[in-house]
C-alpha cells in the first residue's frame, strides 16, 4: 500500500512538473503574442518587434521541441522585412525568417499549413521589396506555399488574406487590384468566421488585416 | 528532485499536503537571484542595439536597449550559459557561475560572412543576375536594353571590355575575333549560338534571354572549367522552373509564335513554336540589302524540368529551328559587282543537365549531355559551299563545399565534333575528339582575401596534342564597399577548322591573360575599372606568297604554321546609377583597346580590321510608373577600324569613320480583359546615320565598296500577350 502511494505520488510529481512546464511555456507564448498583437501593424516598429523576436526566440531555445515559437519569431522577423530601410536590410530579416521556418518545419515533423503560409508570406514580402527584379522567382515561390498550404488545409482563413493582398497590391495591368482582390478577402473573413484556433497559442493573425484590406477594397 | 523527495520523510503527509508541497517545490526550487548585466557590441566595438541576450535552455534573457547594455535576473543556480545572438552576426556565448552574486559580461560578436562583407572574385567577370546581391546587372536589364533588340549578345556587346563588329556576328572582346568567345548554356558549349553567319549581315543568337536566369560575361582570366575560348566565356544559366501557367502569344513585324507554360509541383514543361518572315518589316523598312527571298524562319523548342528528389533538378531542353534566304551581296571581285547567295539552314540543339546535392550541400553534382547539329546548304552564284557540323559532349562537375565558403571542385568532359565542308563538289572533313579535365579551388584566407587557384589539361584527337593551362584569381577587400582583384591565366583554342582541313599538324593557339580590377558598389551605384594585358601566342600563320586577300569568305589555302603572335592591353570603365533619380537609370561604359597581331595572311604585325580602340556607351531606363511604361534609350559610339586598302603601302594603316548610333525603345504594360499585355516599339539609329563598318576593293584596287548596316534608320513594333492564369481569378478559387 505504502509502496503503491509512493509509486503514484512519484507519478504525480512526474505529471505535475511537465504540468507545470507546459503551463510556464503557455504563459510565456499567451504574453509574447499578447504583446505581438499590440504592435501597430501599420508601422511595425522594428524596435518592438525585435524585442518580441527575441521572447519567442528565448522560448524557442528552452523549448527545443516547439515549432511555434520559432514559426512567431519569423512571423515577427517577416514583418520587419517589411520596414526596413533598405532592400539589403529586409534581406536580412527575411534570411532569418527562412531559417527559423526551415527550423519550425524540421520540429512540426509534417506539413503544417500555417508553416507554408508564413514561408508564402515571407516570400511575397520578399518579392515587395524589389518587384520588378523579383516577382518571377518569389512570384512563384508564394504560389508554390500558397498551392501547399491548400493541400494541407484550404479552410485556413490566412491563406484567402495572403491571396487577395498579394492580389491587391499587383497592378492591375499584369491582373491584380481591388476588383479581383475583393472575392478572396471576402473569402477569407467567411473563413476567419469559422475559424477555431487548436489552442489558445495557436496562430490566430490575419483577420484585423482582412478586415481593413477589404474596406479598402470597397473604396 | 526525485531523490530529493524520496530521501525526505514525507510518508506521514496526506495526498493533499504532498500535492501542494510538490507543486511549490517543483515551481521554485531556487530563491535568491542573481543580476546578469553588460553590454553587446561587435568586433569594432560599436553597440548592438535589439540583440537577444538569454541563459541558455531557460526561459531567462532579454534585449539590449538602444546603448547595446542589457540587465536582467535570473533565479537559476550553479553553472549557466549565457548567449547573445543577433541578426547577421554569429551566436556568442559563455559559462557563468551563478551564485548570486552580480555578474557583468561584455560580448563581442562576429558578422555573419555575407555579400557586404565578404569579397567576391570578379575580375574579368560581368555579372547578371538575381539571386546574387552583388551582381551589376539583372537578366531584366538585358532584356529592356534599347538597341540590343532583345538579343543577349545585342545587349553584352554595350559592356565594357566588347568591341563592336557592326558587320559580323559573334562577341568580340578585349581585341579577340568573335571566334575567341563561346557560348556555354548550363556548362555545354553551345556549337552555333548564331544564326548561319551571310557576307556582311550581322545574325541574331538563337536563344530567348527569357530562357535564362542568369547571365555571366566573362572578359578574360574566366574559370579553370571553361575551356577553347582564347578571350571570353558568355556562361547563361536556364531558369529551373516555369514562371507561369499558360498560353502566350508574341506577334511582332517580323515574327508570330506561341509559348505555353505547364507546371506541376515535381515537373514543369515549356513549348514554343514560331513562324518568321521578314517580308513585311523589309518592305517597311528600307534595306541596304538586295533580297530575292527575305528571311523566313520556323522553329519550335521544348523545355522539360523535373525534380525527382528534393535537391535534385533534371532538365532538358531541345530545339529545332529551319531558315531560308536570297540575296544579292556586294562582292567587288565579280564583274557585276554582286552575288547571288542562297542559304538553307537547319539546326537543332538539345541538352540535358542533371544537378543535385548531398549532405546538406556540402557535395553538388553538375552533369550534362549535349548533341547539336547544323546544317547550311549555301549556293554562291549557283556554286555550291554546303556545311556541316556535329557536336556530342558530356560533362560532369563535382563541388565540395568545406567550412569558411572555401571549396574545390574537379570534374571533366569529352566532346565528339564532326565538321564538313563542302566546296564545289570536294568534301572536307575533320573529326575531333576533345577532352579535359580540370580541378579549382575557392579558398577565402580571410573575410577580406580570398583566391581561386585552377588548372585545366587539355587533349584534341585532331592535333594530336595535350595542354595544361593554369588559372589564379585574387580578390582583396579594400573597404566596405570596394575591392581590387587580380586574374590570370593561359586559355587554348583549337585554330580555326579552316587551316585544320588542309593542315592536321597545326598546335593549340594560346592567350595569356592579366587583368587588374576595381570596384565600388554602394547604395545602387557602381563603379568598376579593369586594365588588362593580353599575350597572344602560337597563333596560325598563312603563307600563300601572293598579295594580300582581304576577302573574309576566302578558304585558306597557303601553307601553314603557328609561327604567329600579337598582344592587346587597354582598359575599361563603367558606371551605373539607379538611385540619383527615381525610377531612372543609366550606366556608361568605356572601353579602350591598343592591339597588334602577327597572324593569318599578315607578313608584319598589325591591328586587325575588328579592333576599334573606343568603343563608348550610354544606356538609359526611365520608368513612368502611372502609365506603365518604360522608355529606354542607347547612344554607342565605335572609333573607326582599320580596314585593307591595296592602294596604301603601309599594311592596315587606313581606319573607317567611326560609327554613332542612338536608339530607343518604349514598352507599355496593359491588360485587355485581364490578360496582360506588352507593347513594346523601338526605332533604331533614329537620326539615320550613314555608318560605315569597313571598306572593300574591287581586284584592280580602283573602286571601293562600303560595308554598313543591314537598313540605316528602321523601326520594330510587336506586343506579347499572356493569357495566363494568374492574370485572372478562377472560379474554383472562391
Amino acid at each position: 500500500m505504502k509502496k503503491l502511494f509512493i509509486t503514484s505520488a512519484l507519478l504525480l510529481v512526474s505529471m505535475i512538473s511537465v504540468f507545470a512546464q507546459n503551463e510556464k511555456y503557455v504563459q510565456a507564448m499567451e504574453s509574447s503574442i499578447s504583446l505581438l498583437d499590440k504592435v501597430d501593424k501599420a508601422k511595425n516598429d522594428p524596435v518592438e518587434l525585435q524585442e518580441i523576436a527575441n521572447r519567442f526566440e528565448r522560448i524557442g531555445t528552452a523549448e527545443a521541441k516547439e515549432w511555434l515559437p520559432r514559426y512567431y519569431a519569423a512571423y515577427c522577423y517577416t514583418l520587419m522585412g517589411l520596414s526596413g530601410n533598405s532592400i539589403a536590410e529586409k534581406d536580412k530579416f527575411l534570411d532569418k525568417a527562412d531559417g527559423l521556418l526551415k527550423e519550425s518545419e524540421t520540429l512540426a515533423g509534417k506539413p503544417s499549413d500555417e508553416i507554408l503560409i508564413m514561408k508564402a508570406y515571407a516570400a511575397q514580402i520578399r518579392l515587395a521589396a524589389d518587384g520588378m527584379n523579383r516577382w518571377q522567382k518569389y512570384g512563384a515561390l508564394f504560389t508554390e506555399n500558397i498551392d501547399a498550404a491548400k493541400a494541407v488545409n484550404s479552410d485556413n482563413p490566412r491563406i484567402y488574406y495572403l491571396e487577395g493582398s498579394s492580389l491587391f497590391f499587383t497592378p492591375e495591368e499584369y491582373g491584380g487590384g481591388k476588383k479581383v482582390a475583393k472575392p478572396l478577402l471576402e473569402k477569407s473573413i467567411a473563413k476567419f468566421a469559422a475559424f477555431k484556433p487548436q489552442s489558445s497559442i495557436a496562430p490566430q493573425w490575419g483577420k484585423m488585416e482582412a478586415e481593413w484590406m477589404l474596406s479598402q477594397a470597397n473604396q | 528532485m526525485v531523490d530529493r523527495f524520496v530521501s525526505s520523510k514525507t510518508q506521514n503527509l496526506s495526498a493533499m499536503k504532498l500535492f501542494y508541497y510538490l507543486l511549490f517545490f517543483s515551481t521554485s526550487v531556487a530563491y535568491g537571484q542573481t543580476v546578469v548585466k553588460g553590454k553587446v557590441m561587435d568586433k569594432k566595438g560599436h553597440a548592438l542595439p535589439g540583440a537577444n541576450v538569454f541563459l541558455k535552455g531557460t526561459y531567462d534573457g532579454t534585449t539590449t536597449d538602444s546603448s547595446g547594455a542589457f540587465y536582467f535576473k535570473t533565479f537559476e543556480k550553479d553553472s549557466a550559459a549565457l548567449a547573445a545572438s543577433y541578426v547577421g552576426f554569429e551566436i556568442a556565448e559563455t559559462k557563468l557561475s551563478l551564485k548570486g552574486k552580480e555578474i557583468v559580461y561584455q560580448f563581442r560578436l562576429e558578422e555573419l560572412a555575407n555579400e557586404l562583407n565578404t569579397v567576391v572574385i570578379t575580375a574579368g567577370a560581368f555579372e547578371a543576375s538575381d539571386e546574387k546581391r552583388m551582381a551589376m546587372l539583372k537578366p531584366l536589364d538585358i532584356v529592356t536594353t534599347a538597341g540590343a533588340a532583345a538579343d543577349i549578345t545585342g545587349a553584352i556587346q554595350f559592356l565594357p571590355g566588347a568591341q563592336r563588329v557592326g558587320e559580323q556576328e559573334g562577341l568580340f572582346v578585349r581585341g579577340g575575333s568573335g571566334q575567341e568567345t563561346k557560348v556555354v548554356i548550363d556548362g555545354m558549349i553551345v556549337q552555333n549560338p548564331f544564326f548561319s553567319s551571310l557576307p556582311d549581315v550581322q545574325q541574331r543568337g538563337r536563344f530567348n534571354p527569357f530562357m535564362f536566369k542568369g547571365t555571366s560575361f566573362s572578359t578574360g582570366g574566366y574559370s579553370a572549367q571553361y575551356g577553347q575560348a582564347l578571350s571570353s566565356v558568355l556562361l547563361l544559366n536556364t531558369t529551373d522552373k516555369a514562371s507561369n501557367n499558360g498560353l502566350g502569344i508574341s506577334l511582332n513585324l517580323a515574327n508570330a509564335g506561341l509559348n505555353y507554360d505547364y507546371a506541376t509541383k515535381n515537373q514543369s514543361i515549356s513549348a514554343v513554336a514560331y513562324y518568321g518572315n521578314l517580308k513585311p518589316l523589309f518592305t517597311l523598312v528600307k534595306q541596304n540589302v538586295d533580297w530575292l527571298h527575305e528571311p523566313e524562319f520556323k522553329g519550335s523548342s521544348l523545355t522539360y524540368r523535373l525534380k525527382p528528389t528534393k535537391h535534385g533538378v533534371l532538365k532538358v531542353y531541345g530545339m529545332y529551328s529551319d531558315s531560308r534566304l536570297s540575296m544579292n551581296s556586294k562582292d567587288p571581285s565579280n564583274e557585276s559587282g554582286k552575288m547571288k547567295l542562297d542559304l538553307k539552314n537547319r539546326n537543332a540543339f538539345v541538352t540535358s543537365t542533371y544537378t543535385d546535392q548531398w549532405r546538406d550541400g556540402k557535395w553538388l553534382l553538375n552533369s550534362g549531355f549535349s548533341y547539336s547539329r547544323n546544317k547550311d546548304n549555301m549556293t554562291f552564284d549557283a556554286v555550291h559551299f554546303d556545311r556541316f557540323d556535329e557536336r556530342t559532349q558530356a560533362r560532369l562537375v563535382l563541388t565540395r563545399l568545406l567550412s569558411g565558403n572555401n571549396s574545390v571542385l574537379f570534374g571533366g568532359e569529352a566532346h565528339v565534333i564532326n565538321l564538313q565542308n563542302g566546296v564545289d563538289g570536294t568534301l572536307y572533313h575533320l573529326k575531333d575528339r576533345y577532352t579535359a579535365v580540370f580541378a579549382e579551388s575557392e579558398i577565402y584566407v580571410t573575410r577580406q582575401l580570398a583566391g581561386r587557384v585552377g588548372v585545366r589539361g587539355e587533349y584534341s584527337s585532331l592535333l594530336d596534342r595535350f595542354n595544361v593551362a593554369p588559372r589564379l584569381s585574387f580578390a582583396y577587400k579594400t573597404g566596405k564597399y570596394s575591392q581590387v582583384s587580380l586574374a590570370a591565366g593561359q586559355f587554348y583554342q583549337n585554330p580555326d577548322y579552316r587551316y585544320l582541313y588542309l593542315n592536321k599538324n597545326l598546335n593549340f593557339e594560346r592567350a595569356d591573360h592579366l587583368i587588374l580590377n576595381f570596384q565600388i558598389i554602394k547604395n545602387q551605384r557602381t563603379f568598376r575599372f579593369e586594365t588588362f594585358y593580353k599575350n597572344y601566342a602560337q597563333l596560325v600563320r598563312e603563307f600563300t606568297g601572293q598579295a594580300y586577300d582581304a576577302d573574309p569568305y576566302r578558304f585558306p589555302w597557303g601553307t601553314t604554321n603557328n609561327g604567329g603572335h600579337g598582344y592587346a592591353r587597354g582598359f575599361d570603365f563603367f558606371w551605373r546609377d539607379q538611385k540619383t533619380i527615381k525610377n531612372f537609370d543609366y550606366w556608361v561604359t568605356y572601353s579602350y583597346v591598343d592591339s597588334k597581331r602577327l597572324f593569318q595572311q599578315f607578313d608584319h604585325a598589325a591591328t586587325p580590321t575588328f579592333i576599334s580602340n573606343h568603343n563608348a556607351s550610354l544606356i538609359t531606363k526611365k520608368w513612368f510608373e502611372k502609365i506603365q511604361t518604360s522608355l529606354n534609350m542607347t547612344y554607342a559610339f565605335t572609333s573607326g577600324r582599320p580596314y585593307y586598302n591595296p592602294n596604301n603601302e603601309e599594311f592596315l594603316a587606313d581606319r573607317t569613320p567611326a560609327v554613332h548610333n542612338v536608339s530607343i525603345q518604349a514598352s507599355k504594360l496593359t491588360s485587355i480583359k485581364g490578360n496582360l499585355i506588352i507593347l513594346y516599339a523601338s526605332v533604331d539609329n533614329i537620326f539615320n546615320i550613314k555608318n560605315v563598318f569597313t571598306y572593300r576593293y574591287t581586284p584592280d584596287g580602283k573602286t571601293r565598296y562600303a560595308v554598313g548596316p543591314q537598313s540605316y534608320r528602321s523601326f520594330f513594333v510587336g506586343t506579347q500577350i499572356m493569357l495566363s492564369k494568374k492574370a485572372k481569378v478562377d472560379k474554383n478559387d472562391l
